[in-house]
């Protein structure tokens, strides 16, 4: 019966062109406008890496000096989201994670070896340790980290994006191949595969929706390189560094380094808090770490929320986009009843013949469900679109980040369909019902 | 067989009942022509809607081929109104966008015969009714007569006990009425049991039983002659 409802339905529909065509356009609309706002929403607000996130957490001190606090937020003191250098080389140095790595950033021109130095792009490079790889699960094409060694050394080598192994190698293994970071050559270890973890954890708040940096130096390969943007790093400070220096930099109480260590467990993180409280001691006795000890240890989720990433508790656009989608039903439902009234000599007809209820409402279901596919499919479209607008309107969301994954497709396809059977129903039941002796005169 | 034992039916509003159809009993026998008929709005066609199933009754009981209908459910009417039951209305209730293959398959669809079997059916009922070379056709490309054969077809193909015409010659001039008629009286000489609601005593007279419906009583009337004519 299935085939003889599907032809029915294509013949009802193009009976009423128009209408069919509305009813169709309302919940293309709707859907689109739904699901245009659940994928944002949806890529925003999720894990963007769910094995670690409860194994992975940025470290926080409250170096700041006694004068005033970094910060207050909801009446209480909060301390810096990032450390001071000589705070983070101190915890790199005390190993206390499984792994750990602080982050650093600047941004440079680059090139390829053979490239003319007009062709030479600026491009914003990551200085970490060779664990941020493994923390972070980065996936790699070709090669892999680099070795302790370079972390130690701060030698000169480097792991490059896919997208820059593209323009620079063709997409051919560039690992051994050298490319111009200024005038100074680095030797490529790696190339990463796709990697997009979303939303960037890592990164600050503006730059947690950009796609990841093209170049991966060690860290310490920043460091004695005197690599600085300070247009690129949050550097703040309680006490001014004493010149202008590098090496004051470094040396003074000003934050500017991420820095993040990965746990067994959630449960040893009490251990590691009371490692980061002993810090904080043996630190006063230097005469820093004169505030309240407000160490901290953010899991992924929890440092999105309190760095107003992601939300915690749920999204209000999300609900009045769909209850646009239900006023779009409404809508259609409207119609539907239309449309089967317009029926009702049908369906006395069809059940004179021998058709039962259910038999009237499984044929009547069947086209709602075709008018919910094409709406849904319009509506897929309609959401793509609006993706599009979406990542024009917001430029630090990247393009290829806001796209719906296939798991939202099928969704979306599913949603139309049940929610044009949900308020397909009560018209399609109304139908059913008809007095059949009352309508046979009326076809 | 058909048989009705003290069967009424009123209907009702908040403050008013009105008795459509006083109690009666009424047996047809497989095979009978039988004619109804009655001036307007005397319950002609009530008597006919709940002989075929289509409305409920008030009082008393019904038989259909020996299926005590009383209590069946909706689904249960439905397949026995689809197995021996085939309908014909003055106004042909074709539907327009199907064929006429498509709106004789009608009846067989809910009976979930196999396809080939369908097409048989369908292919010997528009034989019967004279238009299978226009099988996909479309009822607005055919004349009003040649409508009302399709939709004798229609009740035929599903080779049921009892054809139950209301008015079937109403919308048709005397010649396409004549051609109706004698397709009818070709299809109960096989053994399909009619019986036909009309206002016109000709076809009346033609019917070999004649029941007069007054005022919701139903009385066994004479056998029309055809003289009147």
């Amino acid at each position: 019966m299935l085939g003889y409802y599907l032809k029915l339905a294509f013949i009802s529909l193009k009976k009423t062109p128009f209408l069919s065509f509305l009813m169709i356009i309302t919940i293309a609309i709707g859907i689109g406008a739904a699901m245009t706002t659940y994928t944002v929403s949806y890529l925003l607000a999720k894990d963007p890496i769910p094995s670690k996130s409860e194994k992975l957490f940025n470290v926080r001190l409250n170096s700041f000096g006694p004068d005033k606090p970094f910060n207050i937020a909801k009446g209480k003191e909060v301390p810096p989201t990032i450390l001071t250098y000589q705070d983070a080389m101190n915890l790199q140095n005390a190993q206390q994670g499984v792994r750990q790595t602080p982050l650093g950033s600047f941004k440079m021109m680059t090139r390829g070896i053979t490239q003319p130095v007009t062709e030479a792009k600026m491009t914003a490079i990551r200085s970490a340790y060779r664990d941020m790889f493994s923390m972070f699960d980065v996936p790699f094409k070709f090669g892999g980290a680099w070795d302790e060694v370079a972390d130690k050394e701060g030698l000169q080598v480097a792991v490059i994006s896919q997208e820059l192994n593209d323009k620079l190698f063709l997409g051919e293994n560039s690992v051994g191949k050298s490319l111009l970071i200024g005038e100074s050559s680095y030797q490529i270890v790696g190339v990463t595969d796709d990697w997009y973890p979303i939303p960037k954890f890592f990164d600050y708040r503006v730059r947690a929706y950009n796609k990841p940096r093209d170049i991966i130096i060690p860290f310490n390969t920043q460091i004695n390189n005197e690599l600085w943007t300070s247009s690129d790093v949050s550097f703040l400070c309680w006490k001014e560094p004493s010149d202008d220096s590098f090496s004051a930099i470094l040396a003074s109480e000003c934050v500017w380094v991420s820095y993040w260590v990965e746990l067994a467990s959630e449960a040893d993180r009490s251990r590691y808090l009371d490692f980061l409280h002993r810090y904080s001691m043996e630190q006063r006795e230097y005469g820093r770490f004169l505030r309240e000890p407000l160490h901290q240890l953010f899991n992924v989720k929890e440092d999105l929320v309190d760095r107003k990433v992601q939300k915690e508790d749920g999204n209000i656009a999300l609900w009045l986009a769909f209850a646009f989608l239900g006023v779009c039903l409404l809508n259609c439902m409207a119609m539907m009843v239309a449309k089967f009234h317009t029926k009702t000599g049908e369906v006395g007809l069809r059940r004179a013949v021998g058709a039962s209820k259910q038999d009237i409402v499984a044929q009547f279901s069947i086209e709602t469900c075709i008018v919910g596919l094409l709406g849904g499919g319009l509506g897929l479209l309609l959401a793509q679109f609006g993706l599009v607008v979406t990542a024009q309107l917001y430029s630090h969301l990247y393009a290829e980040m806001l796209e719906m994954t296939f798991g939202i497709v099928v969704m979306t396809i599913v949603l139309a369909i049940t929610s044009a059977m949900a308020f397909g129903l009560l018209p399609i039941l109304h139908a059913a019902k008809v007095q059949p002796s009352s309508q046979l005169k009326s076809l | 067989m058909l048989s009705m034992r003290h069967l009424s039916k009123a209907y009702h509003t908040d403050t008013i009942k009105t008795q459509a159809l006083q109690p009666f009993d009424l047996t047809i026998e497989q095979g009978e022509f039988v004619a109804i008929i009655g001036p307007s709005g005397s319950g002609k066609t009530t008597f006919l809607n709940i002989t075929g199933l289509l409305e409920d009754f008030c009082e008393g009981s019904y038989e259909l081929d020996g299926v005590n209908v009383e209590h069946l459910s909706d689904k249960a009417k439905s397949k026995l109104r689809n197995e021996k039951v085939g309908f014909i209305f003055q106004s042909f209730n074709l539907i327009p966008e199907l064929t006429l293959y498509d709106n004789v398959d009608m009846p067989l669809r809910y009976r979930k015969l196999s396809s080939k079997e369908r097409h048989e059916r369908i292919m010997d009922a528009l034989g019967k009714v004279g238009l299978a070379s226009r099988r996909d056709h479309y009822p607005a490309q055919l004349s009003g007569g040649q409508q009302q054969r399709v939709a004798i077809a229609r009740a035929i193909a599903g080779k049921p006990s009892f054809l139950l015409a209301d008015e079937p010659t109403g919308n048709l001039d005397s010649k396409m009425a004549e051609g109706i008629m004698a397709l009818l009286e070709d299809i109960n000489a096989q053994g399909t049991s009619i019986v036909m609601v009309t206002h016109d005593p000709n076809q009346a007279a033609r019917a070999q039983r004649v029941i007069e419906i007054r005022d919701g009583i139903l009385s066994e009337g004479k056998r029309i002659e055809k003289a009147i004519a």
